[in-house]
């Protein structure tokens, strides 16, 4: 078979050197005429038959080299296209190669969609294509761009995208960290009511002052101290308790009762006074 | 690139596929060049995820998401099998883990197709919960759609086997449970995957609460009903 094959490719050589010679003769001669002008569009589409039942004859070689000095060389390549065709070669071959080889060609349509419309093609290029753009973007955002080690993928402020929100911890250039409530920032007066309303550093966002300033000030967040031995409330602010007049004053600047933090006595009187609240409230009473 | 013209196949010509899964056609090709490419796109959806900690979390991100749904499969994959088995289906392991395969590789390019969103918010966000809640969301599309092609999958594989094909989609169905269940605890056994911004890069978290309890925690914090610690 294989040598049948050859034969006929053998064969087609020979067809398609005999054809440029041909050609190339009909070019250096002074009269045209003489040269067919164009092949007829019948002789082109049978000459592959014929060189199809070629192997099985051997003799009409001569026949078809006379009419295939009249035919130009598409009928040659797709002779050589037909001969390529894996029809024959198939039968040959057993049913496990041609399971592997049926392998990249999922099924009909997708195998004749493949190679044909283009619609089909490039999804696997293209997810190679996101993959490698994907990583370079990685690789870019990572890069540290100052001698902080800070990268793109950590450079943007804090403010540039937070979620606003009651209880959002937000502190600005200077040392005062904020909370907000009903859309109002609350000064959180001291380290100590920092920690005892239990907030984190870890949640505080560092963000422009004027990003701050869209916001209201609300009533200061204090500490609310007292002991057990006496009914005053104090606030604590500045390192300072700030005794705190009557109930009605402790309701106005919105402070729960909830929120007190009970110490002892001689620790709260060893508080230096600060302001009442209300500052016109009088001498502060000791604990 | 030969591997990619698998996922090719997958996505458009899904039924062509799974009916060469039933025949056991190219069964370990198929395996290798899914294998290879979800470990790829997870591996870099990981290291799109850690970056916005450092860069060592996206290094130990790339590592773990692979691990992540390998470790998974390798857990759920006998189960669905047996109990494919006592419900009839003739398939073997090799043809179950390809189609579990299938649904990671599915969960692991539509991650891959979400990664430049993921990494748009990295750069425009700093909220770390918000950022987490994202990636749950799509984690989810994402494993969803993977579910779906295994679903699918699995009715045309065991399409003419012996039993009863209802016993079986219940069975498939508890299973993607499963396989969920055993997804986010996994998930929540070697996080972090993202890293929280005020805690220095570990490789590991200790254990303690459990994913689900966290996800209330984040979401609580980003509709503003209470903050997370």
């Amino acid at each position: 078979m294989s040598n049948q094959a050859r034969t006929t490719t053998d064969q087609i050589l020979d067809l398609l050197l005999e054809a440029l010679l041909e050609r190339q003769q009909a070019r250096q001669q002074p009269t045209q005429a003489e040269t067919p002008p164009a092949p007829p569009a019948r002789a082109i589409v049978d000459e592959p038959q014929i060189l199809e039942v070629e192997p099985a004859r051997a003799t009409p070689l001569e026949v078809e080299t006379a009419e295939t000095t009249a035919v130009e060389e598409p009928p040659l390549e797709e002779t050589l296209a037909k001969t390529a065709e894996p029809a024959p070669v198939e039968e040959t071959l057993p049913e496990e190669a041609l399971e592997e080889t049926a392998e990249p060609q999922p099924d009909a349509a997708l195998s004749s969609a493949s190679p044909a419309q283009p619609a089909g093609a490039g999804l696997g290029p293209m997810l190679a294509r996101l993959f490698v753009v994907l990583v370079v973007l990685v690789i870019i955002v990572n890069i540290p761009f100052n001698r902080y080690g800070t990268n793109l993928a950590r450079a943007l402020p804090d403010s540039a995208a937070l979620v606003i929100r009651d209880g959002l911890l937000l502190k600005g250039s200077g040392e005062e960290v904020y909370v907000l409530q009903d859309n109002r920032l609350r000064w959180i007066t001291t380290l100590d009511a920092f920690t005892y309303y239990g907030y984190r550093w870890a949640s505080v966002h560092v963000v422009e002052d004027a990003f701050l300033e869209r916001f209201e000030r609300g009533l200061p967040i204090h500490l609310l101290l007292k002991c057990r031995a006496s009914p005053h409330v104090y606030a604590l602010e500045d390192g300072q308790k700030r005794w705190i007049k009557d109930i009605p004053t402790f309701e106005t600047q919105g402070y729960l009762w909830e929120d007190i933090k009970f110490i002892s006595c001689e620790e709260l009187r060893s508080l230096p006074d600060g302001l009442p609240i209300p500052e016109d409230a009088g001498p502060p009473p000791q604990p | 690139m030969q591997d990619l013209g698998v996922i090719e196949q997958i996505l458009r010509n899904r039924t062509g596929f799974f009916t060469e899964i039933k025949e056991g056609v190219g069964l370990h090709a198929k395996l290798r060049a899914m294998l290879l490419s979800s470990i790829a796109f997870f591996a870099l959806y990981g290291a799109v995820m850690g970056s916005t900690h450092s860069l060592w979390q996206a290094l130990s991100s790339a590592a773990k998401l692979p691990v992540l749904f390998l470790a998974t499969l390798f857990v759920c994959a006998p189960t669905l099998y047996f109990f494919n088995v006592l419900f009839g289906s003739n398939q073997n392991l090799t043809q179950n883990v390809a189609l579990i395969l299938t649904a990671i590789t599915v969960t692991a390019v539509i991650l891959l197709s979400f990664a430049p969103i993921t990494l748009f918010f990295l750069l425009t966000t700093s909220q770390y919960q918000f950022f987490k809640l994202l990636n749950v969301a799509i984690f989810s599309v994402a494993g969803v759609m993977g579910v779906l092609f295994l679903a699918q999958g699995m009715r045309i594989v065991s399409a003419g086997s012996d039993g009863s094909e209802r016993g079986r989609r219940r069975v498939l169905q508890l299973w993607m449970f499963l396989y969920a269940f055993v997804g986010s605890q996994m998930a929540w056994t070697i996080r972090p995957f993202i890293g929280a911004p005020s805690i220095k890069f570990e490789l590991f978290r200790q254990l303690g609460g459990n994913f689900y309890t966290n996800i209330f925690a984040s979401l609580g914090e980003v509709l503003g009903f209470f903050i997370v610690g």
